[in-house]
């Protein structure tokens, strides 16, 4: 009990809510500005939040990960550009609704059905971890390997084109978590006598230059001369009552997708949106109004993907295993402030698990108000001209990287990677398994080497929980694999069909 | 074209509708067998340098079992077999779709290189003469580089970011810039 309101009293702190009210100002910017992802925004904002006590920290990293949740439907709806991957199937009933002139009645459903998905997904949070984590508590060190092995292949199987290059891209990860000093012996590994690396690669200098400069870059490498002029009549904004009785079916068939999709780590909401309105539209009576501007379909796609928050966030502080890209950085800036996402946590600082729940929810509540009461007024920001937006990401990026430790060196290593983040980008190598790979290195070898040491290889398939883990990864792989085959062969068979 | 409904803004910038910009600028990354092969082929040979600089780790102890040359060892060995499966697909599978890749814009590496040279120029400067002038110059000169040319923002934008990120880190947050 005490936790409980140990937890809830934190977050009541007036500094607590001052970094709130930031985090939704800055999250809701950066979901509007198509091309700077929450990844990248949470990525930035952990240089000037390490100086911050951890409440006030997540405070604002959680604030900033919910705010662009709603922030990115903006541009999907006025602009038929998503704001980040997370809305991308909003843009297939939002635009056209807003075509339509009806891009207020878009904007608001599209906000109240996000917050009922991350309030859900939250409920499955609160009940869910607990146990995942006792279950956890009871991982040997091959179970612990065979959990990160795990989460790698299906973060690298879903999120990669080529599986070959995400694989590549996850042992790139792993290569670069040694580099420093070995963790038994203290011996030099990839140091070159570079006394600044023997404690090994800034954990968010890597992250801020991998997400945050090379997307910047990308974008530097991309840009033409032209801009997308948003819907300006946005007619009526709330919903009539017969409107409201038809969205809660499909919120209610695609809120469920979001939840079982959240919980894969590495499956977000780009995913569950895109399953989410499918799922709702082979249910739905009005089918073919999907894709034309129907109120089910947003109503679909933006639940679904807002509901992925809670899963996502439940693998990370049961398991210690990112969820997703965002909760890679954020377990990142965690283990600077000295806190260990895993299910230990549950055990060493239950009043912190009911802080994130209280924050999460409670960003939720003040962006929905927030959003339903001037979303007028923030429909100008997409007018922003884009080189003060890349300037002062740039900025930012340095200035931030700087602060988490006060040593230009930290700065060289963002902006090297950086370089290497965009050409990665070019060359279709993902980020996102580097970065898992980075943070969960240590693990993975120092319960390898601890499993191999006990029981040698045959503990890994040995015993049933990591066989099945293993088990369960290589099926991951196989399925990837099969999977361009089976829809190419389709494909050919589709295309053969008429003329047959 | 649909040149008469193209407007341009204060930045330059001309404004198309999502159908105009679909109908006439085929914007994405084209395949090509050439890079996927510099791509592989640039792999392999990292890895092939990792596997001997793993091998070259010095050990205070004493080599064998899974001393700390062990796990490098085994990663970049994996890294080895990946790089050279897509060697492999580079040179005789087929060429593969670039994904959701947009192409590169007209001038767009000359962008690029230019903001990256003035970051690390920038980095420079602050490590040497501190924060405050080097920052107003660095954004000045980024704005000017993406193509701002009024005098107003080119002059107010910088003082105003670089006194509120000085008032954010080094006053609120403590930071010594």
């Amino acid at each position: 009990m005490n936790a409980l309101l140990d937890g809830i009293l934190a977050v009541l702190e007036p500094t607590v809510m001052l970094c709130m009210g930031a985090g939704v100002i800055i999250g809701m910017l950066v979901g509007m500005f198509p091309g700077i992802t929450a990844t990248m925004a949470v990525a930035l904002a952990s240089g000037f939040t390490m100086t911050l006590d951890p409440v006030q920290g997540l405070a604002v990293l959680l604030t900033i990960y919910v705010a662009a949740n709603f922030g990115d439907r903006i541009p999907s709806i006025l602009i038929n550009t998503p704001g980040t991957p997370a809305s991308i199937a909003t843009t297939f009933d939002g635009y056209p609704m807003a075509k339509n002139g009806r891009a207020g009645l878009a904007l608001i459903v599209s906000a109240l059905v996000s917050a009922i998905g991350i309030i859900a997904s939250m409920v499955l949070f609160a009940f869910a971890s607990v146990p995942l984590a006792q279950l956890a508590l009871k991982f040997g060190p091959s179970e612990m390997f065979a959990v990160v092995i795990l989460a790698m292949t299906i973060m690298i199987s879903i999120s990669s084109k080529s599986i070959a290059k995400g694989l590549l891209a996850g042992v790139i990860g792993l290569t670069i978590a040694t580099i420093g000093r070995d963790p038994i012996t203290g011996d030099a590994r990839f140091t070159f006598g570079i006394r600044d690396l023997n404690g090994g690669l800034d954990f968010i200098a890597v992250i801020i230059g991998l997400f945050g400069i090379a997307e910047l870059f990308d974008q530097l490498l991309t840009h033409r001369q032209f801009k997308i002029k948003p819907i300006s009549a946005l007619g009526r904004w709330w919903p009539t009552k017969s409107e409201y009785k038809q969205i809660v079916k499909p919120t209610g068939i695609a809120g469920l997708v979001g939840l079982v999709v959240g919980i894969i780590p590495g499956a977000g909401g780009d995913i569950a949106g895109l399953l989410g309105w499918d799922r709702a539209k082979a249910a739905s009576k009005n089918k073919a109004e999907y894709g034309k501007g129907s109120i089910e379909g947003i109503a679909a796609s933006d639940v679904a993907s807002s509901a992925t928050l809670g899963g996502s966030l439940t693998t990370t502080m049961a398991l210690g295993i990112p969820g997703d890209s965002v909760m890679a950085v954020m377990i990142g800036s965690m283990i600077v402030w000295g806190i260990q996402p895993g299910p230990s946590l549950f055990v060493n600082q239950p009043s912190l698990v009911v802080t994130i729940t209280a924050i999460m929810v409670l960003a939720t509540l003040i962006t929905l108000a927030i959003n339903l009461v001037r979303m007028p007024m923030m429909v100008k920001l997409l007018d922003m001209p884009v080189h003060y937006i890349w300037a002062t990401v740039l900025v930012f990026c340095l200035v931030g990287t700087y602060a988490t430790t006060n040593n230009m060196f930290t700065v060289i290593v963002m902006l090297v990677f950086g370089v290497i983040g965009v050409i990665l980008k070019r060359s279709g190598i993902p980020a996102s398994p580097i970065v898992l790979g980075l943070i969960l290195g240590p693990l993975a070898e120092s319960n390898l080497r601890r499993s191999l040491l006990i029981d040698g290889p045959a503990g890994l398939v040995g015993k049933p929980i990591s066989a099945t883990l293993i088990s369960l990864a290589l099926i991951a792989i196989v399925v990837s694999l099969a999977a361009p085959i089976i829809a190419r062969r389709r494909a050919k068979q589709a295309a053969a069909a008429p003329t047959n | 074209m649909t040149e008469l409904n193209q407007l341009a803004d204060s930045s330059g910038d001309i404004i198309l509708s999502p159908e105009e910009l679909a109908a006439e600028h085929d914007l994405a990354a084209r395949p090509s067998r050439r890079l996927e092969i510099v791509i592989a082929v640039t792999a392999l040979v990292l890895s092939v340098t990792a596997i001997v600089l793993s091998q070259n780790i010095y050990l205070r102890m004493g080599a064998g079992g899974l001393d700390p040359k062990w796990w490098p060892t085994v990663l970049s060995s994996i890294a080895a077999g990946l790089s050279a499966i897509l060697v492999g697909f580079a040179l005789f599978g087929p060429t593969v779709s670039r994904g959701d890749l947009e192409s590169v814009a007209d001038g767009g590496w000359q962008r690029m290189l230019l903001a990256l040279a003035l970051s690390a120029l920038y980095v420079f400067a602050w490590a040497q003469i501190g924060y405050i002038v080097p920052t107003i110059i660095y954004l000045a000169a980024l704005l000017w580089l993406f193509g701002l040319r009024a005098w107003k923002g080119l002059v107010l934008f910088p003082l105003i970011t670089t006194g509120f990120i000085y008032g954010l880190f080094h006053t609120m947050l403590r930071v010594p810039l």
